[in-house]
């Protein structure tokens, strides 16, 4: 299984046009031969990880997966097991081996913010895979070749050559960029390099490129593996207790960072609002100034983005904090219908998501300014609760400087999957960070 | 202590049918060509009643000994007898009959309306009206600049206060005798001006308190409206029953605020409340004293413990299909 949002695309890139590159084809021949070399080293050492419906016995999902020790561990990806994690009364994990034999898979260690999960097969004195040592140290050149393998929509045992483009540059995630086609169902399978140590697992592609692949950098993998080792086996019901801690140690690790990084001034027309200094918050800016016909209130609009994503289950992805400035200035608009045009605006900003978090609950006020230096403001926050995870909100806070008539300052920060203190935390300096320029 | 008593016979719709006048100490009523007021009802006796002068003076009905007896008009008991001073309502067979001394009291003179008096209304009540719309169609075009943003909605204003009108005064003409379409117009353009004005202070006074909630109890506020103009209109009327009428008019009135209640708050079960800041005014008109950043801040654990109750809980099967975004 590859996360599901990213399926759309998967068999166009499967199709037999794709390969149809003839020019391409009398410089692989030597390459493939490493290929085959690869697969057949490979082949009876990965499986494919399923997760079936308990009542029906049938599959709900398929992803991959590797045997990384004599006695049976064998390594995934945790969103190809969520759904048995997360509900274990209702689904149980199977593997299937390349040589037929199948049996149960049993879950011994997850770690969400790396999407990996570690987990054992009922049998042992089965070949294993071995880790780069360079993919440990973090030492692969930029270039070389990679080896993708597993199941793509359940079409059978498939190997891609690829290559290493080295980390994710501006991610707070670390992934390893895969120029190769990953598809869906190739999930959790190993990536080698071409003596066939384990170099990355596969986890995700995007949908809006070609052969855009990511891979979870291996010593994420051989670090799940040894806390499965020493530490106790995960109690099955008592994993989405787990799924929660570890979204929780995440969220807190996230916004120190966020602050460690720090946040620097940046100027909205007469007004400043904060950017985050970290490289992983990527900005994008929009304006209303080419639309037809011509506005009657100009809008310029910053977004800034953290490009995490943590998939939680298959109806949770959370993560994600979004920063949005808007300046908007009155060109013909009187102070009526200029706030008019404000309140249409910051209606667009709800979201909808589902009922797996409560319903939203909001609260509204005007906020003081300082003399000279910060304008007062009305401000509204909104939060809903995740369900599942104790402790862990979605909040949304909407500032509206309220020191002239016709232009203003909308501002909006988004937070997904944050704890109250950090929401808190962060809200308080964004407030504070809404400032006169001059 | 006139000499002179008048019976009237009402027709099935509680209209006077005719007017007797009785110079006699005494009349006689039934279906016999020999009475003093002569009933065509199957029902009645040949000679059903006689009233007369009691010793005081007061006149009382009397059952000559009949099969289907005398009633006062609103009651069940059958009576040998019965004293009209207090009521003068009397059921014989299916007629109704009222007596009246010569004495009896009647009603001050109603002035008249002068001519044209609600056209002067409707007509001022229309004016400010539509002077109120367009400055709020106005004030709410944030697009393009067109006439027909503001025309448009005033023609469908106009169409529906029009058809409107002319349906109460239709009811009128069947049941008081005349349309008097300007009264009717003049009583929907005071509920329409009412609305506008009340719609508008909850806009303004949710902007000002920081309050987006406000606006939506305010719309219940207009179903009040609408009944106060239906009763405005009924009055007008002046049907017989009067309480039956309104009754249906605010049983209906309650029903459409309930159902909107239940929209709104399935609505707000699964979706919770927006995160929108509501309808904006300018920025001096607010009212609510503005707070510290850090007093809040402080204010959202309150909304932290709803949700966090909220979550204990298991969430039920909407009227809606579950707002889940697909796979």
């Amino acid at each position: 299984m590859i996360r599901p949002f990213l399926a759309a695309v998967a068999m166009a890139a499967a199709s037999p046009l794709a390969f149809a590159q003839p020019a391409a084809a009398p410089s692989q021949a030597p390459l493939s031969s490493a290929a085959e070399r690869v697969y057949e080293m490979a082949k009876p050492r990965i499986l494919q990880v399923r997760t079936l419906l308990q009542s029906a016995g049938r599959q709900t999902t398929l992803g991959s997966g590797f045997v990384v020790s004599a006695d049976g561990y064998a390594i995934t990806n945790y969103h190809v097991v969520s759904r048995f994690a997360l509900d274990p009364k209702t689904y149980r994990l199977e593997y299937l081996a390349p040589d037929g034999g199948k049996g149960a898979l049993a879950l011994l260690a997850i770690d969400v913010a790396h999407d990996l999960a570690v987990v054992k097969i009922d049998r042992t004195g089965l070949p294993f895979f071995e880790f780069d040592p360079r993919a440990l140290d973090g030492t692969l050149p930029k270039g070389e070749r990679m080896y993708a393998m597993g199941n793509p929509l359940d079409l059978g045992f498939t190997i891609v050559e690829g290559t290493n483009n080295g980390l994710v540059e501006k991610s707070y995630d670390e992934h390893i960029h895969f120029s190769g086609a990953i598809n869906p169902g190739m999930s959790g399978g190993p990536v080698t390099d071409s003596d066939g140590r384990i170099v990355g697992v596969n986890v995700a592609k995007r949908l809006d490129g070609e052969q855009v692949g990511f891979l979870v950098p291996a010593r994420f993998a051989a670090a799940l593996l040894e806390r499965a080792r020493r530490g106790p086996p995960l109690a099955v019901d008592k994993a989405r207790e787990e799924v929660g801690r570890q979204l929780d140690a995440w969220q807190s690790a996230f916004y120190q960072a966020l602050g460690k990084e720090g946040f620097r001034d940046t100027s909205f027309g007469p007004y400043r609002g904060m950017e985050s200094s970290a490289p992983w918050m990527t900005c994008w800016a929009a304006t209303n100034a080419d639309q037809v016909p011509k506005p009657r209130a100009a809008i310029n609009t910053t977004r800034c983005s953290s490009t995490t994503g943590l998939f939680v289950s298959d109806r949770i992805l959370t993560g994600r904090v979004d920063l949005t400035y808007s300046y908007h200035q009155s060109i013909d608009l009187n102070a009526f219908q200029f706030s008019h045009e404000l309140a249409q605006q910051a209606a667009a900003a709800s979201f909808d998501r589902g009922r797996r978090l409560t319903e939203q609950e909001c609260t509204d006020g005007f906020v003081e300014g300082a003399p000279g230096a910060r304008p007062p403001l009305r401000v509204r926050w909104c939060m809903r609760a995740y369900r599942e995870f104790e402790g862990l909100y979605d909040v949304t806070m909407l500032a509206l400087t309220q020191d002239r008539d016709r232009e203003a300052l909308l501002a909006q920060l988004v937070m997904q999957g944050v704890s109250q203190a950090n929401a808190v935390a962060l809200g308080k300096r964004f407030l504070e960070s809404i400032r006169w320029a001059r | 202590m006139g000499a002179v008593m008048w019976i009237e016979v009402l027709s099935r719709h509680g209209e006077i049918a005719a007017r007797e006048r009785v110079d006699a100490p005494q009349a006689r009523v039934g279906r016999a060509f020999d009475n003093d007021v002569v009933i065509d009802d199957p029902h009645v006796a040949p000679h059903h009643l006689r009233i007369f002068r009691a010793e005081d003076g007061e006149l009382v009905a009397e059952d000559l000994g009949t099969v289907n007896g005398l009633y006062p008009e609103h009651g069940a008991a059958r009576v040998e007898r019965l004293p009209l001073a207090r009521e003068p309502g009397i059921r014989i067979g299916r007629t109704i009959l009222r007596v009246h001394d010569s004495a009896h009291p009647v009603a001050p003179e109603k002035p008249l309306t002068p001519p044209r008096a609600h056209a002067a209304w409707a007509a001022g009540l229309g004016i400010a009206v539509i002077a109120l719309l367009c400055v709020i169609e106005w004030l709410g075009v944030t697009s393009e600049r067109s006439a027909n943003l503001l025309v448009l909605p005033l023609l469908g204003f106009a169409t529906f206060l029009v058809l409107w009108a002319g349906l109460w005064a239709l009811l009128s003409r069947l049941f008081f005798g005349q349309a008097r379409f300007a009264l009717q117009l003049r009583i929907a353009l005071t509920a329409c001006l009412a609305f506008l004005l009340w719609d508008q202070l909850g806009e303004w006074l949710s902007y000002a308190l920081a309050w987006p909630q406000l606006d939506d109890y305010a719309s219940y506020g207009a179903w009040a409206l609408l009944g106060a103009a239906c009763y405005g209109h009924l009055v007008s009327i002046g049907p017989r029953h009067m309480r039956i009428a309104m009754g249906v008019i605010v049983a209906l009135l309650a029903a459409g605020a309930a159902m909107q209640y239940a929209g709104r708050a399935e609505a707000r079960r699964i979706a919770g409340e927006p995160a929108t800041l509501g309808e904006l005014k300018p920025p001096e008109f607010r009212l609510r004293p503005a707070e510290s950043v850090e007093r809040f801040l402080a204010g959202t654990d309150a909304a932290k413990r709803t949700v966090d109750e909220a979550r204990k809980k298991e969430p039920a099967a909407g009227l809606f299909p579950e707002a889940e975004p697909a796979e």
